[in-house]
């Protein structure tokens, strides 16, 4: 198993006499790319501020490399390059000015660093333009690249792809995973959207009020020999089909106008058609379902809804 | 000591990259200039001196002690005129006539334009990277907010320190314009608790601007607790305005009372223990009031940094 890039051991808030966090434990390795997912309001931002010391920790910890962010704040915060919320900067400076500033934060940036991190996230032209006049994309851009300076051993995008368009969200998928498998970065990544990031994670937490409800690899499930699938077929006559399925296959098929479904394994699928075909049984489609982590995401929140 | 240097440094050029600084600054400038003009329209800059100034100045006198049997309202303002030129002939010190160095002089009461313009500064340094969600940057750096909090505190008195230079030094080409120079550092005659002395232009300006610092930095302190405590700078900028100009009401109110000289505004003029006005309440030294501002400076500071440091950093 990889290296522990960050660790929580049972990460607890308390405001008031309310627990908001409950108890989290997980650690997220050198190279990978974890995915925080969870409903608004499930806790995600709040356990991202305890991460980054935004906020004070009522229980457990978190450590970085083994240090403590609680006892050992400044070594453990040197490894950490964060966007909490929103790329906020500072609105009247340049591009430029931002990074700078950031720059003289912390020990041994150099100029070269930031002309790299510029090149990486692409803000070349941009760059000597007052942020203030920054599109989202932009100003995300810039965060990624203000977060990366100081070559951080794990860095946290809190919803990263809030905001931005299709086009933009393969760009930052693009850099993630190149860091992860090029730089060695530890990465999370959090987002109230599945589909946002199932693309780029290695592996996908998931929490709802304030508890860790389970930790999906999604490689797991992409090497699973010969799943299950739910499969959908316009057929026609659809009750010739039925009974092909049923004669032949053994599947006890549901029809509906016109369409018929199924469970059945992947591998059976061409000789299905074959039959279907050879009892002229008319064909047009065939839908073979893949998303089988996003069922998974709505079992283990336990509703259908994300919002 | 070369961290804290790069922190000071980050704060004071986001102070003067901000279009508001160089507004505030263009203010500061036209207001130079009005009190210039003010000046050279109604003729206050007084009467210029030849050669036999001697001989001019008994004439006054003369003319002045004529006015004074005449008019009997006139005897007290008269009578310190006539001292003053007197004072001249004894000590042989020619009445220079009103030149930049004087002008720098008179403006000194526009220092509570910079003490307004700091508390400005003062009370947006912490709450605005509140409000530009910023503060979360700052604070995911390998530097104990401490730090951050000291460094634009630091940041705050440099701002004022380059204000004040600035007032002086536009004053001072101003009034070299208007009313030229008179010297590199001429002789002035003024009066004060001990009765007229002639001192230098250059002390007259340190004394005059310095004791004016006293009231600007404990303001700026008070706006920059305020500002950190409330994270609201309209919040820090209001309270501390308002303090700044109902100070003295508050302290003539309750003037009769024992606790009065321990309140801040009745300590912060310690130009009092230097005229024939006194302090507030007889008892009062100026060492006390020294000690009274020391201990309001701890409050505000411990108290900024309380909350500064221990607060939890969350969503809007």
């Amino acid at each position: 198993m990889a290296e522990t890039a960050m660790e929580l051991t049972g990460l607890t808030k308390k405001i008031g006499s309310k627990k908001i966090i409950k108890e989290l434990d997980f650690e997220i390795h050198k190279g990978e790319v974890f995915g925080f997912l969870g409903p608004n309001g499930a806790g995600k931002t709040t356990t991202i501020r305890m991460m980054v010391g935004l906020m004070g920790i009522t229980g457990g910890d978190v450590r970085i490399l083994g240090k403590s962010v609680k006892s050992d704040f400044k070594d453990a915060i040197r490894e950490v390059g964060a966007i909490v919320e929103n790329p906020e900067m500072y609105p009247f400076m340049t591009g430029m000015q931002n990074l700078k500033h950031f720059a003289r934060m912390s020990p041994g940036v150099t100029k070269e660093r930031i002309s790299q991190v510029i090149k990486l996230v692409g803000l070349e032209n941009a760059i000597k333009t007052k942020v203030g006049r920054y599109s989202l994309g932009m100003r995300q851009r810039l965060g990624i690249a203000q977060a990366l300076l100081h070559n951080p051993s794990v860095l946290i995008l809190d919803e990263p792809t809030n905001g931005l368009d299709p086009a933009g969200i393969r760009e930052i998928r693009k850099y993630i995973r190149k860091l992860a498998d090029e730089d060695n970065v530890a990465v999370i990544i959090s987002s109230h959207l599945l589909s946002e990031i199932e693309l780029m994670c290695d592996r996908i937490g998931v929490i709802k009020n304030g508890e860790l409800i389970g930790i999906q690899s999604v490689h797991e499930q992409q090497t699973e020999e010969d799943p299950v699938r739910e499969v959908r077929v316009e057929a026609d006559p659809a009750d010739s089909a039925l009974r092909v399925l049923k004669a032949h296959h053994g599947i006890e098929a549901a029809g509906d106008e016109g369409f018929i479904t199924f469970s059945a394994k992947k591998s059976l699928m061409p000789s299905i058609v074959a039959s279907l075909v050879s009892a002229d049984v008319l064909v047009y489609r065939v839908e073979v379902s893949s998303a089988s982590l996003e069922d998974k995401f709505f079992d283990l929140i336990g509703e259908n809804v994300i919002g | 000591m070369g961290k804290i240097f790069s922190l000071v440094w980050n704060e004071v050029s986001k102070i003067f990259i901000q279009k508001s600084t160089w507004i505030m600054y263009i203010f500061l400038a036209l207001l130079v200039i009005a009190v210039a003009v003010i000046t050279t329209t109604t003729d206050m800059s007084g009467k210029e001196y030849g050669a036999d100034w001697k001989e001019e100045l008994r004439a006054e006198n003369e003319q002045l002690t004529e006015e004074m049997q005449e008019e009997e309202f006139l005897t007290e303002v008269n009578t310190q005129e006539i001292e003053m030129n007197q004072y001249h002939i004894d000590n042989d010190i020619k009445p220079v006539t009103y030149d930049a160095w004087q002008f720098v002089i008179d403006n000194a009461m526009l220092a509570s334009v910079i003490s307004l313009l700091t508390i400005i500064v003062a009370g947006g340094i912490v709450a605005n990277e509140f409000r530009w969600g910023t503060v979360k940057q700052l604070l995911i750096r390998p530097i104990p907010r401490s730090m951050i909090l000291l460094s634009k505190y630091i940041a705050v008195l440099i701002f004022a320190l380059i204000t004040l230079v600035l007032l002086l030094v536009l004053s001072w080409l101003t009034g070299a314009l208007v009313f030229g120079v008179a010297g590199s550092n001429p002789e002035l005659v003024v009066r004060n608790y001990e009765g007229i002395v002639s001192v230098s232009a250059i002390a007259e300006v340190a004394s005059g601007y310095g004791f004016k610092l006293v009231n600007l930095f404990m303001m700026a302190t008070f706006a920059f607790m305020i500002s950190s405590i409330f994270r609201n700078s309209a919040l820090a900028i209001g309270t501390a305005v308002f303090l700044m100009m109902a100070g003295t009401s508050i302290v003539q109110f309750f003037a009769d009372r024992e606790w009065s000289k321990y309140i801040l505004f009745a300590n912060t003029d310690l130009t009092v223990y230097d005229s024939q006005m006194g302090p507030v309440q007889e008892e009062m030294t100026m060492g006390f009031s020294i000690g009274v501002l020391a201990v309001y400076w701890i409050v505000f500071m411990v108290a900024s940094w309380l909350f500064f440091t221990k607060r939890d950093v969350a969503g809007q």
